[in-house]
């Protein structure tokens, strides 16, 4: 009972802390020279994968809908023996981490994007692509009328593909223009970095996300301007909820039993995510993290790379290094959510304000809590 | 030719005791060298044998003490040869083990040296007492090499080691003496000891001592208890020749001398020489089981595999002959392979103990090169086709399965248990989560590797290619059994 209760107490200090960092100002990540060179740096690789990722889910969502075997699809349309072999190779960048990420978001839902793709709306304009598509494929159109959902189901994946696409294209921007002040020496420290990322998140915060189609020179508005789908509340928070809090587990990086109720049975409950992923298995082969840790390595920044080069084991042990730095940064883009999604503004002197802003930080800060939050901050 | 293995070493040993003071690294360049030179001369000795030629080659025959019948008698067949092979590149392996920043490094290389020396000259010795020099020889500097480069209780271990070894030398002497005496031969030549008639009873008195000489130095159940400790207490690359060399004196001696000289009384005690077999087969595969020391583990696991050479001594056929020596090598390659690897986690990680270490194989902050020769080293162990420990143990067990099948079953249930003892470290020491403890390790260089994946390649080429080490013992079975 004794330690109970002193765990329940440790942990809500721990809690009052975070909540009087942040209304001071402060970025839930600890600021220090080392984590803003760590942080600006990798953000700035994440940035260049992040761009390529999102050309290649808006050129999915774009072209590849409605095929069913999509064997080059990970070629934006340039398809040639020298690509072919770099493929082969694995000499390419794992685009396969953005699917991960985009079926992720996909599963767990949440949102505008994902109440839309649910919508009669959406169906009809769904029925009419692929009666279009399918003109002269009675097959297809058979197999349609056989298995109604099941072709509707592949369009809501590929609003997901574009959806995601474009708000990496947002994302990535921000992130390399970040890496731009910092070299200009206007980046000082991580609550800059986190003013950086919010500023970029405000300004698109009602940007619209649509998603048009082409066939045979007709073009359909899958997900149209109307619909009032937006970057950041319909995909940015529910991509910072699955991907930053939920996630998948997969074997590699935990061990369990799904028989067993080793998982828990609501998705809600699951804390797989970026903020919470355990970097010591990162590295292994077929688990999806390491893929994008595999991408950024080719894009850190010289200065990034000589300090991993002069810590632990160099080159070596690289890849947990970038996902340790990778989660320092995701606090970061956390911290600038947290406070754009705040009731009042943080710094509040209203007694009202405050106390709603403590009851929301609050909830957000038990989760996080459990995540890798104190261990980076160390 | 023979001489020269025998004497490059020495020399060297002295070269490098008696010179002024050198640097580690100069020291170490010398014993290379050396050890390398010894190595070239048993190849060029490998391409010039000829394996279809029953008896003695390149034999050196010098009268040295005639009043008390020692010569100088040198030989090479079909038995020694793989041996004295596998003592130069075990030795070798031994140096490019051995630490650079070595305390006393001179007297530790020369140490080396001289042990790789004795061990050459027992294995090609043709006169027994000569043989016993040897035999006597590489327990002074083994003894050494564990009282001042051990662990903690590098005392104790040595000492027992000592006292087993040597009262094992006295044994095997006395029954030396004892068959010239009754054999009244003027000298202690083997070839003309082989020829002499013994009545069964007289042979039975001298292979008992012989035989617990041997057992000692092998070791067999319940002989084998200095063995352990020695393993644990040694550094690592004095574990590889202990285990890959001194050991096979004692497997040696048995085909050479109890099989050799005594072989109607040896088919006598066959049948309990196989049962024995089969007790200390599955004793040091439970032992193995139980322990949580991974040096251990494959020390028990040592005790085991070796008894399997006794198993197959005992069923006396061409193939189990055969087999035996093949045994021989293949012990030594695994066994100086898992020590080489369990000495590289002991190094990084600073424990051997199986409840300490987990998540080794992590590919970024573990161990997963020193891993995955582990798990390829284990499975040789454990006799999965397409590695030497297969075929070696397939032989002696098609071999004396007709002869004695229930102790060959026991000997089965061993070989089975090595999976069992081998993968339950495994798993505890390579799979699972890294522990934050275990997570700032440093890194192994890739040179540390170089005799672990040596080792590995021959594992493998053997396991492929086993005629060549085979075709050059298989006429010496056949002389062994016939007395031709």
């Amino acid at each position: 009972m004794v330690s109970t209760k002193t765990i329940k107490s440790s942990k809500s200090l721990l809690i009052d802390e975070y909540i009087q960092k942040l209304e001071q100002g402060e970025a839930l990540l600890q600021d220090s020279p080392q984590n803003l060179l760590e942080v600006v740096g990798i953000l700035k690789s994440y940035g260049v994968v992040l761009d390529a990722y999102s050309v290649n889910l808006c050129y999915i969502a774009n072209t590849q809908f409605l095929v069913l075997f999509p064997f080059f699809k990970y070629f934006n349309g340039e398809i040639n023996p020298k690509k072919l072999a770099r493929y082969i190779w694995q000499d390419r960048i794992n685009f396969e981490y953005a699917e991960y990420c985009m079926k992720s978001m996909f599963w767990h839902g949440g949102g505008g994007l994902d109440a839309y793709v649910d919508s009669p709306e959406f169906l009809a304009v769904i029925k009419q692509v692929i009666k279009a598509k399918f003109k002269y494929n009675p097959f297809m159109l058979g197999l349609d009328k056989l298995f109604p959902d099941f072709l509707p189901e592949h369009m809501r994946q590929m609003a997901f593909y574009s959806g995601l696409g474009q708000f990496w294209r947002v994302m990535s921007d921000i992130f390399i223009s970040l890496s731009d002040r910092y070299d200009n020496g206007e980046i000082k420290s991580i609550p800059d970095v986190v003013q950086h990322i919010l500023d970029g998140l405000v300004a698109d915060a009602a940007r619209p996300i649509t998603y048009t189609v082409k066939v045979k020179d007709q073009t359909y508005d899958i997900i149209p301007k109307s619909a009032g789908i937006t970057f950041l509340m319909d995909t940015g928070v529910p991509y910072v909820e699955a991907i930053f809090f939920r996630g998948t587990p997969f074997p590699g990086t935990i061990s369990y039993n799904a028989q067993a109720y080793q998982i828990p049975y609501d998705q809600g409950m699951f804390n797989y995510g970026a903020l919470y992923a355990d970097p010591l298995p990162i590295g292994s082969s077929g688990i999806p993290p390491t893929l994008l840790m595999q991408d950024m390595r080719h894009y850190l920044p010289d200065y990034l790379h000589e300090y991993y080069l002069h810590t632990t084991r160099g080159e070596d042990d690289l890849k947990i290094k970038i996902c340790q730095t990778f989660q320092k940064s995701m606090f970061c883009v956390t911290t600038a959510a947290v406070k754009g999604l705040a009731p009042h503004p943080l710094d509040t002197q209203d007694a009202k304000e405050k106390q709603a802003n403590r009851a929301y930080l609050t909830n957000w800060l038990k989760r996080l809590l459990e995540s890798q939050l104190v261990k980076v901050n160390s | 030719m023979l001489s020269t293995l025998i004497l490059v070493p020495l020399l060297g040993a002295a070269l490098i005791g008696f010179l002024p003071q050198k640097k580690p690294d100069t020291t170490r360049s010398i014993a290379l060298a050396i050890a390398v030179s010894v190595l070239i001369l048993n190849l060029v000795l490998g391409f010039q044998f000829n394996p279809t030629i029953t008896g003695f080659q390149f034999a050196e025959d010098l009268p040295w003490i005639e009043w008390i019948g020692l010569n100088y008698h040198l030989g090479i067949d079909g038995l020694s040869l793989p041996l004295v092979f596998l003592n130069s590149l075990l030795t070798l392996i031994a140096i490019a083990s051995s630490s650079k920043s070595i305390e006393r490094p001179r007297l530790y290389y020369s140490m080396l040296l001289l042990l790789s020396a004795g061990a050459a000259g027992a294995f090609l010795a043709q006169d027994l007492l000569l043989f016993f020099l040897f035999y006597e020889l590489e327990i002074i500097p083994l003894y050494f090499l564990i009282a001042i480069w051990g662990g903690k209780r590098r005392g104790y271990a040595a000492m027992k080691f000592l006292l087993y070894t040597a009262f094992s030398g006295i044994l095997v002497l006395a029954s030396f003496l004892g068959l010239v005496w009754l054999t009244g031969a003027s000298s202690f030549d083997y070839e003309p000891l082989r020829t002499q008639n013994l009545a069964v009873n007289s042979q039975l008195l001298l292979l008992a001592p012989l035989l617990i000489g041997i057992f000692i130095k092998i070791p067999i159940f319940p002989f084998h208890t200095w063995l352990p400790d020695a393993h644990v207490e040694a550094s690592t690359p004095i574990s590889v020749l202990l285990a890959g060399v001194l050991l096979k004196l004692g497997t040696y001696a048995l085909l050479r001398f109890a099989v050799g000289l005594f072989l109607e009384g040896w088919v006598v005690l066959a049948p309990w020489m196989a049962i024995l077999a089969g007790i200390s087969a599955l004793y040091g595969a439970s032992c193995a089981i139980a322990q949580k020391d991974m040096k251990k583990v494959v020390a028990y696991s040592s005790i085991a595999h070796m008894a399997y050479i006794l198993l197959a001594a005992s069923a006396t056929t061409r193939l189990s002959i055969t087999a035996a020596v093949f045994q021989m090598v293949s012990h030594g390659l695994i066994s100086a392979l898992l020590f080489l690897l369990v000495g590289v986690v002991y190094n990084k990680t600073g424990t051997r103990d199986v409840d300490s270490l987990t998540g080794l194989l992590n590919p970024e902050k573990g161990l997963p090169v020193t891993g995955g020769l582990m798990i390829l080293g284990v499975m040789a162990s454990s006799g999965l086709p397409g590695m030497v420990g297969f075929i070696s143990e397939f032989l002696v067990f098609r071999g004396s399965f007709p002869i004695f099948p229930i102790p060959t079953l026991l000997c089965l249930v061993g070989t089975g248990l090595t999976a069992v003892y081998f993968l339950l470290v495994i798993n505890k020491v390579f799979f699972g989560r890294l522990t934050e403890s275990l997570s700032q390790l440093p890194k192994v260089r890739w040179v540390e590797h170089v005799p672990a994946f040596a080792l590995m390649t021959l594992i493998i080429t053997f396991g492929i290619q086993p005629s060549w080490v085979v075709h050059w013992s298989e006429v010496q079975a056949v002389t062994l059994l016939t007395g031709g």
